[in-house]
């Protein structure tokens, strides 16, 4: 996928006028946000629930070492193979690797947010091998070469028209069609065969459980569990924050995850995979792959202020409760992650430079926090991007302020640590202020109503000033 | 090719600063664990039918194999592949189909694993199954993969059709985990099912039959 980050400002501004998006957006992150908050009430203590969860993540955090040992130990015993790659690269020459030697036609993908990280349908289509996008809305995306619009409705703002065309188009179906659940039924017909006839499966982990070595994925189409259980070769690829101590740990976790992320008690399907198939089994892959992602992992994890960003569950409730994601939505964000786990994430894989505009948009109102299972604290960690930033944070690639910005900054600081400098220059502000009143109110400087005035009027300064009038109070 | 990242990846973690553990997690309390079997029974056919699951509860053997001939007769299924688990495996399915004009094979009737799948994907209608827990917390079906239990019977086909056994319905997941998971071999598959393959993937339509199953029965059998 081509990164688009530094375009945010144009692509947000292209999606604001958008009336498919906007459509979208103005109904279904408000439903989606108020059935997750129904939902939760099934719990005799919602917030409880929620904390545990939090409380679950950031322990498993805190211990990443030890249960990356752990899980590893075990998935081996149980017969499946693990390999650790640096970077998407590794990764997807390991796989692409794997189906050449299986001589395989084509490769299917469970949904799954790492496998867009790392660009993995372009590394096997590089080599003549079609990967076919499996979910849905995921498959959709690929026909149309777009980002997820949504982490857990990727096509959700597609016209059926443009469906039913870019179907006919690429031979999905051949009698047209408008109608949602009839181009669902096409899209089935079409991946049926390539479930039956696959050689290898791909997938996303949603958690990986140390004592046991399993393998947890969440779904509802059952694409997944078709990846996992026609082909005779499984590659499932997790970002080394995935793991969790015990069953009962991930089962709590479980317990939040489609919650938050659709609203719903719990998803069609989960499947936990302990190794590969048995000998005598009549189907299930033959050989389990685990690929352990780092991915510039390790390097947020070795960073104090940015290490909770790993306890994100990948749930998508930041997105549904954000005013900025509900304004511009996902394809602003330019990547595979989107909202405000995107903006939080984001710059710490692709460097503080490329992702400007990412962790500038942002209005602090920390709703997204505030619902958030994995108890990440978005609105902190923006702050620190920004500063860092301007700090030009070698780790990160922070590029710093513009001179310009700089400069100015320069100059308040100079008058505001000097009151009478200040007093004068607030006196003159305040003349110059008023003369360009309409109305009652101030709704441009300097011509123009750009910046601060683009969206807002400023009241007029007040006469007399705060100064001018405490000396007429102490007077009397 | 990967040789050595292993090492460099855990040293980085390892070299990274140590925080101090939080708390332990508190735990929640499920209020579904206090239930009896009748309030479990009707918590799981109430979240099931919500997912347009149907449930038939039946006394014995004979009562089951009724209600199955029903379900079979209603869909039109001709084809069926059954599973040799436990909670079937007294049902003697194949024998029994024959006189009901229903064909129902095994895996165990198939010489290679591409005969068995184009069975599955092609040729029946129904995947009739065992389930080894049903949760009431979520109206959830448990499958454990196994040499009885082939994954594809709950998946390709169009109708998934589970034989319950009353006393495997449990009030939560944990019931599963302390007798699958603690200690000995788990499973190489363990599959929680709630209602059957969905999407609202398109505009935010929602229906069922997405890749797996568009029906789902369940038989709760109580002896």
């Amino acid at each position: 996928m081509k990164i688009r980050t530094h375009e945010y400002m144009d692509i947000a501004r292209e999606q604001l006028k958008e009336p498919n998006a906007r459509a979208v957006l103005d109904f279904f992150p408000v439903i989606l946000s108020a059935m997750r908050d129904a939902v939760y009430q099934s719990f005799e203590d919602p917030q409880a629930a929620i904390q545990a969860c939090r409380d679950i993540r950031a322990n498993a955090v805190a211990r990443l070492p030890k249960l990356l040992e752990q899980f590893e130990e075990q998935a081996v015993r149980a017969g499946a193979k693990v390999v650790w790659a640096e970077d998407s690269a590794q990764a997807n020459a390991y796989i692409v690797d794997l189906a050449q030697k299986l001589g395989a036609r084509h490769a299917a993908k469970g949904k799954s947010m790492v496998t867009e990280e790392t660009g993995l349908n372009q590394a096997l289509e590089d080599v003549g091998i079609a990967a076919y996008e499996t979910d849905l809305g995921e498959f959709i995306a690929q026909l149309l070469e777009r980002p997820p619009f949504h982490i857990v409705g990727p096509a959700l703002n597609v016209p059926t028209a443009e469906i039913r065309d870019i179907f006919l188009e690429k031979g999905v179906m051949e009698a047209p069609t408008e109608d949602p659940v009839e181009l669902g039924r096409a899209a089935r017909k079409y991946l049926r065969d390539r479930f039956h006839f696959l050689d290898i499966g791909v997938t996303g982990v949603n958690m990986a459980v140390a004592e046991t070595g399993t393998i947890i994925n969440v779904e509802n189409e059952g694409n997944i569990r078709m990846c996992k259980s026609s082909p005779k070769v499984q590659v499932s690829i997790m970002t080394l924050e995935k793991v969790l101590p015990t069953m009962e740990e991930a089962l709590m976790v479980l317990r939040n995850l489609p919650r938050s992320a659709t609203g719903q008690l719990i998803s069609a399907y989960v499947s936990m995979d302990t190794g590969p198939k048995k000998a005598d089994e009549a189907d299930g892959p033959e050989e389990l792959h685990i690929i352990i992602l780092d991915n510039g992992r390790s390097k947020v994890y070795a960073d104090p202020a940015y290490r909770q960003a790993l306890q994100c569950i990948r749930c998508g409730a930041c997105l549904n409760f954000c005013p900025i994601y509900r304004k511009v939505g996902g394809y602003s964000y330019g990547w595979a992650y989107s909202g405000p786990m995107g903006q939080v994430l984001s710059p710490m894989l692709l460097g503080l430079d490329k992702t400007k505009d990412l962790y500038h948009s942002c209005t602090l109102c920390k709703h997204c926090q505030s619902v958030c299972p994995g108890g990440v604290e978005h609105p902190k960690i923006l702050l620190t991007h920004r500063a860092r930033n301007r700090e030009k944070n070698p780790q990160f690639h922070g590029a710093g302020a513009p001179s310009s910005l700089e400069a100015r900054y320069r100059a308040f600081a100079l008058a505001a640590s000097r009151p009478k400098v200040w007093n004068v220059m607030i006196r003159g502000a305040r003349t110059a202020l008023n003369q360009k009143k309409q109305g009652g109110m101030v709704k441009e400087l300097f011509g123009k109503p750009e910046g601060w005035f683009a969206s807002r009027d400023l009241p007029p300064m007040g006469r007399p000033t705060f100064n001018q009038w405490i000396k007429e109070y102490k007077k009397h | 090719m990967l040789e050595g990242n292993r090492d460099k990846i855990l040293n980085r973690l390892k070299k990274a600063p140590q925080d101090y553990p939080p708390g332990q997690p508190c735990s929640v309390f499920m209020p579904d664990e206090n239930m009896d079997r009748e309030q479990m029974v009707e918590k799981f056919k109430t979240l099931l039918e919500a997912q347009t699951g149907v449930l038939h509860r039946v006394k014995d053997k004979d009562q089951a194999l009724e209600a199955l001939a029903g379900v079979l007769k209603e869909e039109g299924v001709a084809q069926a592949l059954a599973s040799t688990d436990q909670a079937v495996a007294d049902l003697d399915l194949p024998a029994w189909g024959k006189g009901k004009g229903v064909e129902i094979t095994t895996h165990k009737d198939y010489s290679s694993r591409d005969d068995f799948k184009k069975a599955a994907f092609e040729t029946v209608q129904a995947g009739i199954t065992g389930a080894d827990y049903g949760f009431s917390e979520t109206g959830t079906l448990c499958l454990l993969a196994s040499e009885d239990m082939p994954r594809l019977l709950s998946l390709a086909p169009i109708i998934h059709i589970a034989v319950l056994p009353l006393d495997r319905l449990k009030p939560t997941y944990e019931h599963m985990v302390r007798e699958v998971f603690n200690g000995g071999a788990p499973p190489s598959q363990t599959i929680f099912i709630t209602g059957p393959s969905m999407t609202a993937d398109i505009q935010a339509t929602p229906f069922k039959g997405m890749h797996g199953p568009q029906k789902l029965f369940v038989i709760l059998r109580e002896s």
